[in-house]
């Protein structure tokens, strides 16, 4: 099936012109902070997570104190929605914007990015940039193998991580054949969301990545002839794993949420995270046990980064900077990184900061840490996630 | 003179409702006309599914409530209407969360039979929610829906003037021979069906275009197609925000198509319905003893699902089968208490907006004749069939214009529009049902028209005007979709937090949002039913 997301998706991705404008970077800071102190920034971010919350509420508190920056934390549960209301404010000429800075990464990057509905670039300019680790975690600069040129800054790293409680999983499966064992084992015990939520979406990719002899190809741009012969391998692939899965494979739950919980319940024996430390998190909160294991397969897991950045029509774009910065200082990303308020892993190379500055990241392995750590793998490029989300679909969409 | 009151009575109800209405829905004409969207729709791999799905759920939670509700209110009960108003104040989303938390396979009701019967260790492989056809998603609207129709037929039934009415006609038809259920069924029954012929259809048209029901209980592959379209229409690309645009007319169109037909066969069946109209008359058949249980087992439902909620709005962990959490924590309502602001705002946008349309529909009705209500009832009807979704989009595009999103207007514009709709359908036909013998009387004791509106019919109307106004003020509690839109972040109500937080799967705090906004029209519509209470009665 040819649908009309996956025709705009292959034109626009051929038609691309890197941006080539670097020179404002060089703008000046001091007059940024300046410009920055006593405006409010509408900070548009994913609010599911308790922590998340508390750790977002902190940086505002922080940067009230220390820039005269408000920071107000606009409460959203799917971050395609804040692409919508930009791109509907842009299209009715509303120049001051209600979002001055969006958590993103991914499709929703290179939508904004592509239709001219973000600020920058500016993202390099910032103070802290120059900590991030851009040799070491090369997604900082490709987000999902699109160039981020300066539109967006990054925040935190993610890779799929798999959990379970140890007492129930005493050997965790390290492939998707291991898991495929498991679930036949076990019927009805395992399961992953329904796309087009995201770890839904990335356990496909996984499963392709696992199916196929040379994964590099995903790399660039998607091509649908090409697709062609990866369709039938991802269905074949899926086809084995659903027979054993939860409900026969024919309801999927709708968010990862929800599996957190059928896993804590006792109803799923398997959890999905894309935040490694998101099980020691949850041992942390009491929500798992403190037999809990996290594991990643032996070949790998998808790997990613996620951003923040700065929409077209935002208002506060100064103050939006001022934050972005202070989200990147080794303090916050030191915070994000403790167990026990987010657990998010550094975009920071740890080894290049003053040796204070190092000791705050030293961290301790805890129960439901990741104890068998696989290589992270590059994300597709993002125009195959319309493919792969529209033959999940068309396979699996009619129970 | 006349002019003018004229002209000032159709202003609030003009500028109000009529016009945003009017422009939101020119606003989404250009995307109608978008052929590509449809086809993109027809090659939709889940369309064919998903329209199935929707016409079982939306009729078959319609006739089955219909059907329940007749009963109950055949059992003719003296307190219907003040006991289905306790039901009623419960927010559909909050009664999905709770009917989900106590049947899922890990809910109360498996916990109590693993532990007192089965000795389950790990929960069992029910289908509970989720289940493929939608059962769960009926079940739950048919439990929302019948206090509902329940209410609305009460409401009819408790007007003074009718009570006595049918009354009277009922003696005539014992006297003639007819049982009790007889007699009802033939002078009752089509008296009130034919005063609450527009709750029923924003009953069904609310069970075909349901969304956050839906996403909490109702099943996925394939999911509703209100669900189907409003991911659409929630997506980042522009195209895909097209297909769900062509989504929701096609789903509006089904809902008129099935009216449309539903209305031929009645007309189709009229000679039938003469026939056992005229047909000899039955002795009593007393209703089975079924019938007398099933309004005992609403208040039986509904206690077990609140009490779910309160049992997981204290347990941040639940392992199963345990009946009660090991420890019990007081942690999410001490977060509900911390940030009061979604409350307040709620309670504001709730009682300005159910005040306004009480008020503008009061103006209208009393400055206008008879005959101009068909455009109003039009245009409610039509933004009760529409799906919700589409209306709100229009909304939001004029607030665009208009510059009006993220302020406290362009927020309470947003709850004016669905709240007005529900009061207008509510409240003109038992308004105009006032019998104007009254006002005669009145003006012949040398009453004044104010001092007639005061002591006399406004008393004497205060069931229907004070279930308007309750119903106006749950309406806008539940509104979620257009208040999301116009608040752009700005400000935050309760079913938005509610809604955040349940992507978040922190359980305990999801039902201590659920509960609270159960509590709030709860205290609105206790209150309403008690100061309606009749105070005197014709012998």
């Amino acid at each position: 099936m040819l649908n009309r997301r996956h025709l705009l998706a292959s034109m626009s991705a051929s038609a691309f012109v890197p941006w080539l404008g670097r020179d404002s970077f060089a703008a000046d800071w001091g007059a940024i902070e300046a410009e920055a102190r006593g405006q409010t920034v509408y900070f548009n971010a994913w609010a599911g997570s308790d922590s998340i919350n508390a750790y977002i509420a902190w940086a505002g508190e922080e940067v009230k104190k220390r820039y005269g920056v408000t920071v107000s934390h606009t409460k959203i549960t799917d971050t395609a929605e804040v692409v919508k209301r930009v791109r509907d404010e842009v299209a009715a000429g509303k120049a001051d914007g209600s979002v001055d800075l969006v958590w993103i990464n991914g499709e929703n990057f290179r939508a904004m990015k592509q239709d001219k509905l973000l600020f920058g670039p500016w993202s390099e300019g910032t103070p802290n940039y120059a900590l991030v680790d851009v040799a070491g975690k090369p997604t900082t600069k490709q987000d999902f193998s699109e160039a981020v040129d300066g539109f967006e800054s990054p925040w935190g790293m993610a890779q799929l991580t798999f959990f379970a409680d140890g007492a129930k999983v005493e050997k965790p499966p390290l492939s998707m054949m291991e898991l495929r064992s498991l679930a036949e084992a076990n019927p009805g015990r395992v399961t992953y969301p329904a796309p087009p939520d995201f770890h839904g979406t990335t356990f496909i990719k996984q499963v392709l990545y696992e199916s196929v002899v040379d994964p590099a190809v995903f790399a660039s741009p998607a091509d649908a002839s090409a697709f062609s012969s990866y369709g039938p391998v991802l269905v074949s692939a899926l086809d084995e794993l659903h027979k054993h899965f939860w409900r026969d494979g024919k309801q999927f739950p709708k968010a990862q949420a929800d599996i957190i919980n059928m896993v804590a319940d006792g109803e799923l024996l398997i959890g999905i995270t894309f935040n490694p430390n998101e099980p020691a998190n949850l041992v942390a909160a009491g929500r798992m046990p403190a037999t809990t294991v996290a594991w990643q397969h032996r070949k790998g897991t998808i790997g990613n980064t996620h951003f923040v950045a700065i929409p077209a029509n935002a208002k506060a774009k100064a103050g939006a900077q001022v934050l972005a910065n202070f989200l990147l200082s080794p303090e916050a990303q030191a915070k994000k990184n403790d167990l026990k308020t987010w657990g998010d892993p550094t975009v920071l190379a740890v080894e290049k900061l003053s040796a204070e500055d190092q000791k705050l990241f030293t961290s301790v392995s805890a129960p439901g840490s990741v104890s068998l750590p696989g290589p992270a793998l590059l994300e597709p490029h993002a125009s195959w996630v319309a493919l792969l989300e529209a033959a999940w679909l068309k396979r699996y969409g009619q129970g | 003179m006349t002019l003018i009151r004229q002209y000032s009575g159709v202003a609030p109800l003009v500028l109000l409702f009529l016009l945003p209405l009017a422009l939101s829905l020119v606003l989404l004409l250009p995307g109608l006309v978008d052929a590509g969207a449809f086809l993109a729709l027809s090659q939709h791999p889940q369309l064919s599914g998903a329209l199935r799905l929707t016409l079982l759920t939306g009729i078959a939670s319609t006739v089955l409530s219909l059907l329940l509700a007749v009963i109950i209110v055949a059992q003719s009960n003296r307190h219907l209407q003040q006991q289905s108003s306790v039901f009623l104040s419960v927010p559909h989303l909050a009664l999905a969360m709770g009917l989900g938390f106590l049947m899922a396979p890990t809910g109360l009701l498996a916990r109590v039979i693993a532990v007192g019967f089965a000795g389950w260790t790990s929960p069992p492989a029910w289908q509970t929610t989720q289940d493929p056809f939608g059962f769960a998603l009926i079940a739950a609207l048919v439990l929302k829906e019948t206090p509902f129709l329940v209410w609305a037929m009460a409401s009819v039934l408790q007007q003074d003037e009718l009570r006595q009415r049918f009354g009277r006609e009922m003696i005539v038809a014992r006297s003639l021979g007819h049982g009790a259920a007889s007699a009802f069924s033939r002078i009752v029954l089509p008296q009130v069906l034919r005063r609450t012929i527009w709750p029923i259809i924003a009953v069904f048209s609310y069970g075909m275009t349901v969304v956050d029901m839906a996403l909490v209980i109702g099943p996925t592959q394939p999911p509703t197609m209100a669900q189907l379209v409003w991911m659409d229409l929630n997506d980042g690309e522009v195209l895909i925000n097209g297909r769900g645009a062509a989504g929701t007319l096609v789903l509006s169109g089904l809902i008129i198509a099935v009216l449309a037909v539903t209305l031929l066969l009645w007309r189709g069946l009229r000679p039938l319905q003469r026939l056992w109209l005229t047909k000899a008359a039955r002795r009593s058949r007393n209703p089975a003893a079924f019938f007398k249980v099933v309004w005992p087992v609403w208040l039986l439902v509904y206690v077990a699902v609140i009490v779910s909620l309160v049992l997981q709005s204290v347990s941040p962990r639940w392992p199963f089968p345990d009946v009660v959490a090991p420890v019990l924590s007081m942690a999410a309502w001490l977060q509900l208490l911390r940030d009061f602001s979604p409350l307040w705002t709620s309670l504001g946008m709730a009682l300005a907006s159910s005040a306004l349309s009480l008020a503008a529909v009061v103006i209208w009705t009393e400055t206008q004749p008879q005959k101009n209500d068909r455009v109003i009832l039009f245009a409610a009807t039509v933004l009760l069939c529409l799906p919700a979704l589409l209306v709100a989009l229009g909304q939001y595009r004029l607030l665009l214009l208009v510059g009006g999103t993220g302020t406290w207007a362009g927020l309470l514009f947003a709850h004016v529009l669905p709240v007005m709709a529900y009061v207008i359908v509510m409240l003109i036909g038992p308004y105009r049902a006032f019998d104007p013998r009254w006002q005669a009387a009145s003006h012949g004791l040398g009453a004044s028209r104010l001092k007639y509106l005061m002591r006399v019919k406004w008393p004497m109307l205060k069931p229907p005007l004070l279930s308007s106004l309750a119903i106006g003020f749950a309406v806008s509690i539940a509104q979620f979709v257009p208040a999301q839109l116009a608040a752009a972040g700005r400000f935050s109500t309760l079913p938005m937090e509610a809604v955040t937080l349940s992507s978040g799967g922190n359980r305990a705090l999801v039902a201590v949002y659920a509960l609270a906004m159960m509590l709030l029209p709860l205290v609105v519509f206790v209150t309403a039913s008690w100061a309606s209470r009749p105070r005197w009665r014709a012998a």
